[in-house]
């Protein structure tokens, strides 16, 4: 990958919206790991506003993180960042993290038909590498909005 | 807030169960950092305890059209479901939830969310909980939530 290759300019698009100008993204400290036709991968950090009573990354926030790693995945099989919306997602909670452990998922775009794609990925714990949770869902492309990628809305920034 | 309610259908079918038997203990309700962070409210409502979620900029997910991120959303109805599960005696520690299956039926633009739970199964192992969330009155996603129980301990076999 090159600094003018596709996937780098894609990578810079979405590390862009991903970073920390999302309120969310940038409170829970969610980073982009990788992103390729092959899928995406994103990490978090156990800070305390993850957190569940035992001081380990709550399900609710790897559902959260899971589900943002789903969309980067998409964005990179289609190659732009056209607006998607989530049609149902099932996650299964296989073991819980540790405390105070960072967390990361991997999603692969399997397949886009029509205006549907399909996902399906995985959460692990950063240190231990243990499996967490499995996921698969299907997602709505072209949905309301403009796109996320400002490079294809206007060439000013 | 810790009171236990009575009403709730689900009490027949867990009552001779082994919560049954365990002492009646205050029920600590989930109050993690993250359920803080999502700002959840409850109150009761004509004995029924309402649910909800108002919209703060940490939850977005589209920024373009400001809506809520779907995980947050699935994130509250988790921790209603938990909540619920508590509070109607059906399990005092719903920390084993192993699934989650999430429908988004409409965009959830910023607003004020509820969400009403509903124990569809309360078997001997698994307990199952739907948890519908509203936007003012209209239905955007529909949750499935899959909780073990606590192994008993009198049972041969772990699973």
């Amino acid at each position: 990958m090159t600094a003018s290759s596709p996937d780098f300019q894609a990578l810079l698009a979405a590390k862009a919206f991903f970073g920390r100008e999302h309120p969310l993204f940038s409170a829970f400290g969610i980073e982009v790991g990788e992103m390729s036709q092959e899928g995406a991968a994103m990490s978090m950090a156990c800070v305390n506003d993850v957190q569940d009573s035992n001081g380990a990354v709550h399900r609710g926030a790897l559902s959260t993180l899971v589900d943002t790693t789903c969309g980067l995945a998409i964005f990179a099989r289609l190659g732009d960042m056209r607006p998607i919306a989530t049609i149902d997602l099932r996650v299964d909670f296989i073991a819980a993290p540790q405390a105070g452990e960072g967390i990361y998922s991997k999603v692969t775009c399997f397949a886009v038909e029509g205006e549907v794609a399909y996902v399906r990925g995985e959460a692990r714990g950063c240190d231990s590498d243990s499996l967490l949770a499995s996921t698969s869902g299907s997602f709505a492309i072209g949905t309301l909005g403009p796109s996320f990628d400002p490079g294809s809305r206007r060439n000013d920034e | 807030m810790n009171k236990q309610l009575s009403t709730d259908p689900v009490d027949a079918v867990s009552g001779s169960g082994p919560e049954a038997e365990t002492r009646l203990s205050p029920v600590s309700f989930d109050d993690s950092p993250y359920s803080r962070f999502l700002g959840i409210e409850q109150e009761a409502v004509d004995g029924k305890l309402v649910y909800r979620m108002t919209f703060r900029d940490q939850h977005i997910g589209n920024p373009l059209i400001r809506t809520f991120h779907g995980g947050i959303i699935a994130s509250f109805a988790e921790v209603v479901a938990a909540r619920h599960l508590q509070a109607s005696g059906v399990l005092h520690d719903p920390s084993a939830c192993t699934s989650m299956t999430f429908d988004y039926l409409r965009p959830a633009f910023a607003g004020s969310l509820s969400a009403e739970p509903e124990v569809v199964r309360a078997g001997r192992r698994f307990v199952v909980v739907e948890v519908n969330v509203f936007l003012e009155k209209s239905l955007v996603s529909r949750g499935r939530f899959i909780y073990r129980r606590p192994s008993t301990g009198n049972c041969s076999s772990p699973s």
